[in-house]
């Protein structure tokens, strides 16, 4: 084919026809060695130089290489609140591994389908059960590859080409990114890939699509965007709010924290500490706090578990500490690659005695920033250990941004004693507000006895029934403003709806987008996104169930953990029930509309015409 | 010399008003004053000292000392110490413990105290069982002991920590005991003076659940100093061959001391801090490294 | 230096005399203690001796300080605590939950025993005529203590051959 210099590049997919849509969700999936993941990369990194908001998220197999892969990038003009629901564009290497990705990869009535011919699968027999897609293409992408680039290998190229024939996205900026990518490479690497790129845009355009479904252009084309994940954002957000000290110990899927960790805390006189294990990782980092310094530790459920006992110790001690919890399936080993909300008892209840241990939840890579620093002014001014639920789905996907105005935020520390303090010093000294200044060892005069036994005001041991009531008052009490607080709380919608949803984590991002859908329908339905899960802010939850008659606890855990949380603490509205599935079972949607729908047909049966429009 | 002064301390300056709940005979006793007498000779004020043991009897201790003390969970000081020590590698940073919570469930923390090699000194009282909670066997228990948890009398061999910590390459491997009180100050303070991870054996009789051929008679009469039999602590294998007798005879003094202290993993942290933050974007700007190129 | 060695060949009086006085701070201290250890392990006659030998070396102490400050005022001393490890004081061993006030005589006795041993066996260093005089003389406090113990001992009943640990309580986890 001819080269494709920028004047050639043309948006509309074939001459005549204009772009129409706004917002695109590409799943693929193939096996490991096509290089599916790298697509979706160099596609999301195309995107955001066309200006475009994108988000991609990945899934795996449990082999460590060539196992089943797969990615979902979703390009949208506008910001896009979750990862989408059904695909508008499916792309399968191969049947087997697509199908393995289950109800990951939504096909409806409205996808298009691209697929390997070279599966021998006519196009009405394709293994999709239950749904006839908008048009089914089988492309010869391996003949393709091997032809243009000598190498099958070259596959995913071939699929960015048939993207930018067909849907007009990073017709220039894909193979500017790989070419970038590549450059040690040497140039026969890149020609190679020009050219299954070439081949690719050349065979969509002499394919049109039944419809037209390529993107309007981005009308933010050049401004600055960021692109990251979750991990790397609560690490770097860690170190804005002045962590000096990670330890921990791999665990999928949170070991990218402490990569950044190694890569960067140097830079910032901090250090970072791989332990020999889950516990000896949470140990060094109470040790660090203990020293004065903010300090954190991240794992995943099955490291949580070996960590509840250190975690108990820092309550005792009244130490900040934060943890981050990236939950996947549990429970025990679990699904590692998959996503679920189920550690939440645990975060909130494990370690034995009566203890308060406040759990965050963040939504989005975007939020995490904000949730993060968050976290850390709670361990500080409350001298806790708090736990950050981030989950699988958040902490792998990347997503564009838009740059983040750091000043905005407050950073708080420990309050530590005024010279006057150090005068007759007690560690544990009864307050009005239960919290005690925190010396740390180098202070002159703040010497204290730190220990998990229970203790009297200068921290020597005590074993009296008296004590411990006041101690365990103390403890508990010091949380109460943090219950008050109203903007760890989200309420969007009409706040005197009847219907109501309450989502967190990566499922509020779900629910965000069906709130959308349903107020387009014309339904009266207002959503809760609590960022604080614990402890339980009664009287936030109370005025949003007011008005409140039906609705749904949103949820990826099996046993409805929010749900009963909930329960535990407060009278809810006898009409909301939970919506509540295990892991690896992502909700869509248009299927919580749908359930929407349901509870509108019983309140109008049982409140005929109370309603009111949607404002 | 303390970097904040010329303050000159004395023994009792590192001794808390927490009286300490031992039986009365403990060896314990004697240690703890081995130990303020050792900061004493070292002169860090005590606010500098961040003092973590376990839990278990010994493990006590560090209430019993002015230091910034940390009574923290069993088998998990090392881990601490190192957190500590790393979050500020300026204090003076001491573990201790007793046998069961350094060689049994802190089993797994030692080759990687070792291997990282922090400036932390690590005192374990063996007394070969475990008092605090009556009287079960310990790591370091003989074979055929009997005791709450073998009544028939242990199946297992016991762990040789002289030979275990020597093995993992520690660079200061040490015993001592009440025997000989001036000897065990020596060591303690040898053993923080030492620019690197130190590990000090105390055999510390138990009074309470320790047998007749433990107290400090026995072992008075087992007792045999390293210096008497010409040892050379420069020599790992001949403090290994020494080693072996543990149980036995009760050798004390230093096994091993390197005589060229390699650089502590604080040095080389130092050393990457200094040279990673030449370069570095500043703390506000950190979100810079996320800008799409 | 933990345990700095005293050079007795050069010691002067006023070290001497400060060195005793170390001793017997030393040994009243370790009394306070074993008394404290008795008090709280609920062994009161015991305690109650042990009282009684802080009273005594309280009061040995104090004697050696008049003449100390007669003599040299309150020039600084250069000796130390450290120089000294259970010259005088018994050791931690000598103690046990529920000893009879027996054992616990013979522990006060067995300390005595050693401060003697200390003073008789530094004789032969000590240059300074003076410094010997004073450790012949505290040497004949020590055999006199030992003949006061001794006689307290005597008047005491013989031990109830059943031990009290035949019917305390078996020792309790704490932890």
């Amino acid at each position: 084919m001819s080269d494709f210099s920028p004047s050639h590049v043309d948006r509309d997919a074939a001459p005549g026809r204009k772009a129409t849509r706004k917002d695109l969700v590409f799943g693929m999936a193939g096996s490991g060695g096509d290089g599916i993941v790298s697509a979706g990369d160099s596609l999301l990194q195309a995107a955001a130089a066309e200006g475009y908001h994108g988000v991609m998220t990945k899934s795996f197999g449990s082999q460590i290489r060539g196992g089943e892969s797969s990615c979902r990038v979703r390009i949208a003009t506008d910001p896009i609140l979750n990862p989408g629901g059904n695909l508008d564009v499916a792309v399968a290497l191969n049947w087997d591994d697509f199908l393995k990705f289950g109800a990951e990869l939504p096909v409806s009535g409205n996808t298009v389908v691209i697929y390997e011919a070279a599966t021998n699968i006519a196009p009405e027999n394709i293994p999709l059960v239950g749904v006839t897609p908008l048009q089914v293409i089988p492309v010869p992408i391996a003949q393709m590859a091997k032809d243009t680039a000598g190498t099958e290998r070259a596959k995913n190229t071939v699929v960015l080409g048939l993207i930018a024939g067909w849907f007009g996205i990073g017709a220039v900026a894909v193979m500017k990114g790989i070419r970038k990518k590549l450059a040690k490479k040497g140039t026969e690497l890149v020609d190679a890939n020009q050219r299954a790129f070439d081949a690719g845009r050349a065979f969509a355009i002499e394919n049109p699509l039944v419809k037209n479904l390529a993107l309007i252009a981005s009308d933010n084309k050049g401004d600055v965007k960021l692109i990251t994940d979750g991990n790397d954002m609560c690490a770097a957000a860690s170190i804005f709010a002045g962590c000096q000290f990670f330890g921990g110990y791999p665990i999928t899927p949170s070991t990218e924290i402490m990569q950044f960790f190694t890569d960067h805390v140097w830079s910032y006189g901090g250090s970072v500490l791989q332990a020999e294990d889950e516990i000896a990782g949470i140990g060094a980092a109470v040790g660090a706090s203990f020293a004065g310094k903010k300090s954190m530790t991240a794992t995943s459920g099955p490291g949580l578990s070996l960590k509840t006992e250190m975690m108990g110790l820092a309550s005792i001690a009244e130490l900040p500490l934060v943890i981050i919890d990236v939950q996947r399936g549990g429970p025990s080993t679990g699904l590692p690659t998959k996503n679920e909300q189920s550690d939440l008892f645990a975060a909130c209840f494990s370690a034995h005695g009566d203890v308060i241990r406040p759990v965050l939840a963040p939504t989005s890579v975007a939020d995490m920033f904000r949730i993060t620093i968050e976290a850390f002014n709670i361990a500080e001014y409350y001298q806790t250990p708090v736990i950050v639920l981030s989950d699988q789905e958040i902490a792998a996907r990347k997503e564009t941004l838009d740059p983040i105005d750091v000043s905005q935020f407050t950073i708080i520390d420990r309050q530590v004693p005024s010279p006057t303090e150090l005068h007759e010093y007690k560690r544990f000294r009864q307050t009005e507000n239960h919290i005690s200044p925190i010396s740390h060892p180098g202070m002159l005069g703040g010497t204290y006895l730190c220990s998990g036994i229970e203790h009297v005001e200068s921290g020597a041991p005590t074993n009296s029934g008296n004590v411990h009531a006041r101690m365990n008052d103390k403890r508990t009490k010091k949380f109460d403003p943090l219950k008050q607080r109203k903007d760890l709380f989200e309420v969007t919608g009409n706040p005197n709806a009847p219907i109501a949803i309450i989502a967190w984590g990566s499922v509020a991002g779900v629910c965000r987008e069906a709130l959308e859908m349903a107020h387009a329908q014309g339904l009266n339905v207002k959503l809760m996104v609590p960022y604080l899960l614990y402890p339980v802010a009664e009287g936030a939850f109370e005025d949003f169930f007011a008005s409140v008659v039906n609705g749904y606890v949103i949820e990826q855990t099996h046993l409805a953990q929010y749900f009963k949380l909930l329960r535990m603490h407060l009278d809810l509205p006898k009409g909301v029930r939970p919506m509540a599935r295990s892991g690896a079972n992502p909700f869509l949607p248009s299927e919580i509309v749908a359930s929407l729908h349901v509870l509108l047909s019983e309140l109008q049966r049982s409140h005929e015409g109370n309603l009111q429009p949607q404002e | 010399m303390s970097p904040t002064g010329t303050l000159e301390f004395q023994a009792k300056d590192y001794k808390s008003d927490l009286k300490p709940i031992w039986c009365p005979g403990c060896g314990d006793f004697a240690v703890v004053q081995g130990i303020y007498r050792a900061l004493a000779a070292i002169g860090r004020p005590p606010h500098e000292i961040a003092f973590v043991s376990g839990i278990g009897c010994s493990s006590r201790i560090p209430g019993y000392t002015t230091a910034y003390g940390f009574n923290s969970v069993h088998g998990r000081a090392l881990p601490i110490a190192q957190g500590i020590k790393m979050a500020n590698p300026d204090l003076l940073v001491l573990a201790a413990g007793g046998d069961g919570d350094g060689f049994s469930i802190g089993g797994g923390h030692l080759p990687h105290m070792v291997r990282r090699n922090m400036d932390i000194a690590y005192i374990v009282m063996d007394n070969q069982i475990y008092g605090l909670t009556k009287g079960q066997l310990s790591p370091t228990s003989y074979k055929g002991r009997t005791s709450s948890t073998s009544r028939y009398g242990s199946l297992e061999e016991p762990v040789n920590p002289l030979l275990y910590m020597l093995a993992y390459g520690a660079g200061f491997v040490a015993q001592a005991c009440p025997t000989d009180l001036p000897g065990m100050a020596a060591i303690i303070e040898a053993a923080i003076r030492y620019p690197g991870f130190a590990f000090v054996n105390i055999q510390s009789p138990c009074v309470t659940y320790g047998e007749e051929g433990q107290q400090m008679k026995a072992l008075k009469a087992i007792a045999e100093p390293l210096d008497s039999i010409g040892h050379n602590s420069a020599d790992r294998l001949a403090a290994m061959d020494v080693a072996q007798h543990y149980g036995t005879k009760l050798s004390l003094g230093i096994f091993y001391q390197n005589p060229e202290p390699p650089p502590t993993y604080g040095d080389l942290v130092k050393e990457r801090q200094e040279a990673r933050s030449k370069d570095a974007l500043p703390r506000e700007r950190i979100l810079d490294l996320f800008i799409k190129k | 230096m933990t345990t700095p060695a005293i050079d007795l060949a050069h010691l002067s009086l006023k070290d001497a005399l400060d060195l005793a006085i170390l001793v017997e701070d030393e040994a009243k201290e370790r009394y306070e203690e074993f008394a404290h250890q008795m008090e709280t392990h609920r062994t009161p006659e015991a305690a109650q001796f042990f009282r009684y030998m802080i009273e005594n070396e309280s009061k040995h102490g104090r004697e050696l300080l008049a003449r100390r400050v007669e003599r040299y005022a309150d020039t600084p001393s250069t000796v130390t605590r450290d120089m000294l490890w259970d010259v005088e004081a018994p050791v931690y061993d000598a103690v046990r939950a529920f000893m009879t006030p027996r054992k616990a005589m013979e522990a006060a006795f067995a300390a005595e025993v050693k401060a003697y041993e200390f003073f008789d066996g530094a004789l032969a260093s000590i240059k300074d005529p003076e410094v010997k005089a004073l450790f012949v003389e505290l040497r004949g406090e020590e055999l006199e203590h030992q003949t006061l113990v001794k006689a307290e001992i005597a008047k005491l009943p013989p031990d109830n051959p059943l031990s009290d640990e035949d019917f305390v309580d078996p020792p309790s986890a704490v932890d």
